[in-house]
């Protein structure tokens, strides 16, 4: 397993390659549905530095953040999907999830440098490697709000990057 | 409302979303032998391992604990009143502020409740259980299952209809087409199959739930082991969707009564890595 802490830079980034298996450490944020596509509105609009958000180097991973937990949903959501492009734009270096990506998605992850890693759900495990948890925006969403967590050694594998995916065969 | 009902079917939801059946750890175990797939055999493990923990806690599997579905047997000198089903949801209120359940009960009206403007009820309990089945049975008994389904195979899952052409292995090889695609894009595989055939949606989706809430990983019917093989020969996305050839353990099936017709109604659900989800009590 390889290890890399957040802030991730793009040599981190390019270091990495696909099927790699990694323990994520630091800070991260989370989000799904219901705020990813506010986040980006604020991140285009310029309204993040306002509430304390800087998205360089950030990890996103795609959860709730509940009494129950955290654990992926997946990742072709809708609204889900079309954050990575312009999250990625903004600075994100890692978007944490799960399921299968489209194509389109995939290159704009390429196009900034990004990458996108799968977790396994498992919740009460993931909970014992948590020390952490605020809420950074939109608090009214509950268990949607944009939140920041510091994990210790997520465990992850990589599933795209610079334009490779595990679901292609020939990855 | 009687207080041992109450703390009887409490203890059941959290046994439901916190614990792995003897015979489901039974068939992690046996994957993993015969799995070659690097990825795929740590993501076995490490799905076993999260299962030992939760156990262990008696904490959610899943940080989607689930909607609550109850699932009722009752045997011929057994009652069930108005106040015993009132208790049975009180602990079911109770289960999920003790697991604890996702608080993800949506407020509001009909259309806020659709597009999520009335925001979410704080409390876990507030999360209200699908409607009861209830099911007379030979056995002298008043059992409760409680299963806690996951939004992940609720958004792949399929009731259509099958046009059989008056042969089973038709009916089978539609569930298996079916099947592929939805294995791929549900993410949280290794799954299992759970599949209710009827005469209506309705009856489809009871068969569906009945299958879950009795399907044992150790009992195999030919037709359900046939459905598991084929899917796993064409469904290559493996545990987590990372490869491998483990991307179904199982298939839960239940065949029920069936009309003069050449169409069957088949409800399809690829249950997730943890699921069924499911535990079961005698009042």
């Amino acid at each position: 397993m390889k290890r890399i802490t957040t802030p991730i830079t793009d040599e981190m980034v390019n270091s990495l390659n696909v099927g790699d298996m990694v323990y994520v450490s630091g800070y991260i944020f989370c989000g799904r549905d219901a705020v990813l596509p506010k986040i980006v509105r604020d991140m285009e609009e310029g309204k993040l530095a306002d509430k304390g958000i800087d998205l360089t180097g950030g990890v996103v991973f795609h959860t709730a953040v509940s009494p129950a937990g955290t654990g992926p949903t997946s990742s072709n959501k809708l609204e889900i999907e079309a954050s990575i492009e312009p999250l990625s734009k903004g600075g994100i270096k890692m978007h944490l999830g799960k399921g299968q990506l489209k194509p389109e998605t995939i290159a704009a992850l390429d196009k900034y440098n990004s990458l996108y890693a799968v977790i396994p759900p498992v919740t009460a495990l993931l909970e014992s490697k948590v020390s952490s948890r605020e809420v950074m925006a939109y608090p009214e969403e509950g268990m949607e709000a944009f939140h920041r967590l510091y994990v210790t050694d997520f465990p992850c594998v990589i599933a795209a990057v610079r334009g490779k995916s595990i679901y292609d065969k020939e990855a | 409302m009687d207080q041992r009902i109450i703390d009887l079917v409490c203890d059941t939801l959290v046994r439901a979303g916190s614990t792995f059946r003897p015979d489901q750890k039974e068939a992690y175990r046996r994957a993993m032998k015969t799995e070659k797939n690097e990825l795929a055999n740590w993501c076995l493990a490490t799905t076993l391992e999260n299962a030992e923990v939760a156990e262990k806690n008696r904490s959610p599997l899943c940080d989607d604990t689930g909607i609550p579905h109850l699932f009722v047997e009752i045997g011929p000198n057994r009652q069930l009143t108005g106040d015993m089903m009132a208790a049975i949801q009180e602990g079911v209120r109770q289960g999920l502020r003790t697991l604890p359940g996702r608080p993800m009960a949506i407020k509001g009206d009909d259309m806020q409740r659709l597009d999520q403007s009335g925001g979410l009820d704080e409390d876990s309990g507030a999360l209200a259980a699908a409607p009861m089945i209830i099911k007379n049975v030979d056995e002298d008994v008043l059992r409760v299952t409680v299963l806690m389904t996951g939004g992940g195979p609720a958004i792949r899952g399929i009731t259509e209809r099958v046009f059989h052409k008056h042969n089973a292995k038709v009916v089978a090889d539609e569930i298996v087409a079916r099947a592929k695609d939805r294995v791929s894009l549900l993410g949280c595989s290794p799954c299992t199959l759970a599949v209710g055939i009827g005469r209506s949606q309705y009856e489809a989706t009871a068969l569906m739930i009945e299958a879950m809430a009795k399907g044992n990983y150790d009992k195999q019917t030919e037709m359900e082991k046939y459905i598991t093989d084929e899917v796993n020969k064409v469904c290559t996305c493996g545990p987590l969707g990372l490869g491998g050839d483990t991307a179904v353990l199982a298939t839960f099936m239940k065949v029920g009564p069936q009309r003069a017709s050449g169409v069957r109604i088949v409800a399809l659900r690829p249950c997730c890595c943890f699921e069924p989800r499911c535990a079961s009590v005698e009042l």
